[in-house]
């Protein structure tokens, strides 16, 4: 069984459709990366796949249950983190993983999942400062930890390092990694084609709704005879 | 120059957006439309009232010689009639005797359309007293009908018109002279608080005056709309802040992507507000029945005001109950409207102007129940007023001061039935793209506004 499988996946917004029948498959413990430029459709891809939106056209199931059928068995099993989320800003880190656990455990494995996420944003004393202090690279290492912290079988992350510095998005990057090895099965959007090719097993690029490429970073590399997924995405854009 | 042009130009553009300015179009025509109401209830208030005159229509009251030698007959209907003037169809002689007890007098009344009316004694009753020198005592009766701050029954004109009656039967015995009693040829016919009857709650309540009735009532409840009107513009502007802030942090992505249902999210929100907003309600009420206490020690201290609970209108348990469940359902609707506005806000700044909608609805009803009181505005205002749902909390506590438990329960049947209808709304708009994607993407706003 697939963690994540498209079939014909269409998305319309009035008489505008944004998504043209992308079919894909993302495999169990794999890194899977969605690239394209701004508005091609990535976003509108994972929110599907997040039960956020509705489908026009086609299926989507996670772990073999459907998202338009089965909504609360997906939202079950699945872990969005949207673009520039944020976190309620009168509570502390440590309350706002709280009230987040919350939805998934009570007592000890609460206190459990509570203390793994705590691990994860590694945010020291800062912990307990109220979200609305925290830097962007602190707010999104807390909204990574709230992300994986119950443990989902698939992580959703959109734009996951936009707007970080070096550091910050190299420490966020290696957080991805540590989780895939895990087995969590991860699926992320991002411009940056670097990111992508160190990180991701396989890739996506969606152009104009489109998926125009799949398959690993090397062999997509090696397709096109080139030594970025940047030239590679141009040379599919522009032909 | 060019300059503070250019960024008065960019702040001009984002404050005057099409909603702030149908707001401030929606206000003046409500402003608008509160002139005429005050207005069209201050004529009235002014305008001559319609009396009641129990009398015997042909019998002379009095008889006297004039300067002339002439014998005249003085009847107290030929006399008022006389000073109404062009109005004189406004006075109404009723169909009971001058024995009818007050009950067929107040009966008469209701049957003939008049809430005042002058009872006289029988012609030969009259005469006697003044041939005894003793001072007639008139009677006054009226059918209190509740109304709003303007809107009083005018007790002044139906004693106006009997210091006229008394007047002209002082002026005749004056001129007839041989009259030593003072006291009584100044005053030949006497009204008194102690001789008025009011017909309130399906008694004639004696020594009571509808205006003494009205001075408390109002001073209880006057602003009762404008503290729920707060109350809903307070809370409404909290849930529909909530909504912006969560849609601006993206948090509600999040909240919509983890495993609880969207009628929990729903209630949980809606409920937690109600919580809040049944809380500033109480803290409003309790501030107001401070207020109102010192009202009514002021009122009464005037001797303007009744007791009410000796004329079977102060309110029991049992309608303090309704009153607060009547506030709880007002604020729900709220709420629920709230939800739904706020679905469509983008984000903090745009769901502060999402607000004006529900201030409007809450304002409409406090203008029309502050100014003309439901039960003395017309058949469409009192439509106006039911179909908002906050009317009712501002109606409730005048309403069971009249007895009118009916009004109440329809009131809460009603709010009932909308907040389900909002709060389903809700539900359903949580399940759907709008809430993300707001109105701009949905087919059906593409197709009214021709956008793509």
């Amino acid at each position: 069984m697939e963690a994540l499988e498209l079939r014909d996946v269409r998305k319309s917004y009035g008489e505008r459709e944004a998504v043209h029948g992308i079919s894909l498959a993302v495999h169990e413990g794999e890194i899977f990366g969605l690239i394209g430029h701004n508005g091609a459709g990535k976003t509108t891809t994972l929110r599907m796949i997040s039960t956020l939106l509705t489908i026009t056209g086609g299926s989507i199931s996670v772990f073999g249950h459907d998202v338009a059928t089965e909504p609360e068995e997906v939202r079950r099993i699945i872990s969005y983190l949207p673009e520039d989320a944020g976190a309620y800003r009168d509570l502390t880190g440590r309350a706002y993983l709280n009230f987040m656990a919350g939805f998934f455990a009570t007592g000890a494995e609460k206190e459990a999942m509570v203390a793994r996420g705590m691990e994860l944003a590694d945010l020291g004393e800062r912990i307990d400062s109220k979200v609305d202090t925290y830097s962007k690279g602190m707010m999104r290492r807390l909204l990574i930890a709230r992300a994986i912290m119950p443990n989902p079988k698939l992580a959703i992350m959109d734009e996951v390092t936009s707007g970080l510095d070096v550091i910050n998005a190299y420490e966020i990057r290696e957080v991805i990694r540590g989780i895939a090895a895990t087995g969590v099965t991860v699926i992320m959007s991002s411009h940056n084609m670097f990111e992508v090719d160190m990180l991701c097993d396989r890739v996506g690029m969606i152009d104009q709704g489109n998926l125009i490429l799949l398959g690993k970073p090397a062999d997509l590399k090696a397709e096109y005879g080139v030594d970025t997924l940047e030239e590679v995405f141009v040379r599919a854009v522009k032909g | 120059m060019s300059h503070i042009t250019s960024i008065m130009k960019k702040e001009l553009r984002e404050m005057l957006t099409p909603g702030s300015v149908i707001s401030v179009v929606i206000m003046v025509v409500l402003f608008a439309g509160l002139g005429m109401m005050i207005n069209g209830e201050v004529e009235k208030a002014a305008s001559l009232p319609t009396i009641g005159i129990v009398a015997e229509e042909d019998a002379a009251y009095y008889t006297y010689v004039d300067e002339e030698g002439v014998t005249q007959e003085w009847n107290p209907v030929d006399y008022l009639k006389y000073i109404y003037g062009d109005y004189s169809d406004r006075i109404v002689v009723l169909n009971v005797s001058t024995s009818a007890t007050d009950s067929e007098i107040i009966e008469a009344m209701q049957s003939q359309g008049v809430t005042s009316a002058v009872v006289f004694p029988s012609a030969s009753d009259f005469r006697a007293s003044m041939d005894s020198d003793t001072a007639v005592t008139v009677k006054q009766l009226y059918v209190y009908q509740p109304t709003g701050m303007f809107g009083t029954v005018s007790t002044s004109a139906v004693t106006t018109v009997l210091s006229y009656v008394n007047s002209v039967m002082s002026s005749i015995l004056i001129y007839e002279g041989g009259y030593d009693d003072y006291e009584f040829i100044t005053n030949p016919v006497v009204y008194s608080t102690a001789s008025t009857g009011t017909y309130v709650n399906g008694e004639v309540r004696t020594g009571i005056s509808p205006d003494s009735i009205t001075n408390t009532v109002t001073s209880q409840t006057l602003m009762i709309p404008l503290v729920i009107m707060i109350i809903i513009m307070m809370v409404g502007s909290i849930v529909i802040s909530s909504m912006g802030s969560e849609k601006e942090n993206k948090t509600l992505e999040t909240l919509l992507t983890l495993p609880i249902k969207r009628t929990s999210i729903v209630a949980g929100k809606i409920i937690a507000a109600a919580i809040v907003g049944l809380a500033y309600g109480l803290a409003y009420l309790l501030g107001m029945s401070l207020y109102m206490g010192s009202m009514a020690s002021m009122y009464s201290s005037t001797g303007t005001t009744v007791d009410l609970s000796s004329i079977g209108m102060a309110l029991d348990l049992v309608d303090w109950f309704l009153v607060l469940v009547s506030m709880f359902l007002a604020i729900v609707c709220a709420l629920g409207i709230c939800m739904i506005l706020g679905a469509f806000a983008k984000n903090y700044k745009s769901a502060q102007t999402m607000t004006m909608p529900l201030s409007i609805l809450a304002m409409i009803p406090m203008f029309i129940i502050m100014f003309s009181g439901w039960y003395g505005a017309g058949t469409v205002l009192q439509a106006v007023c039911f179909i908002i749902p906050f009317s009712h909390p501002m109606i409730a506590m005048q309403a069971l001061m009249y007895g009118d438990v009916t009004l109440v329960l329809e009131g809460v049947v009603y709010m009932a039935a909308f907040a389900l209808v909002t709060i389903l709304i809700t539900v359903k708009l949580y399940s759907s793209d709008i809430l993300i994607t707001g109105l701009g993407q949905n087919k059906y706003f593409q197709k009214l506004t021709g956008r793509k």
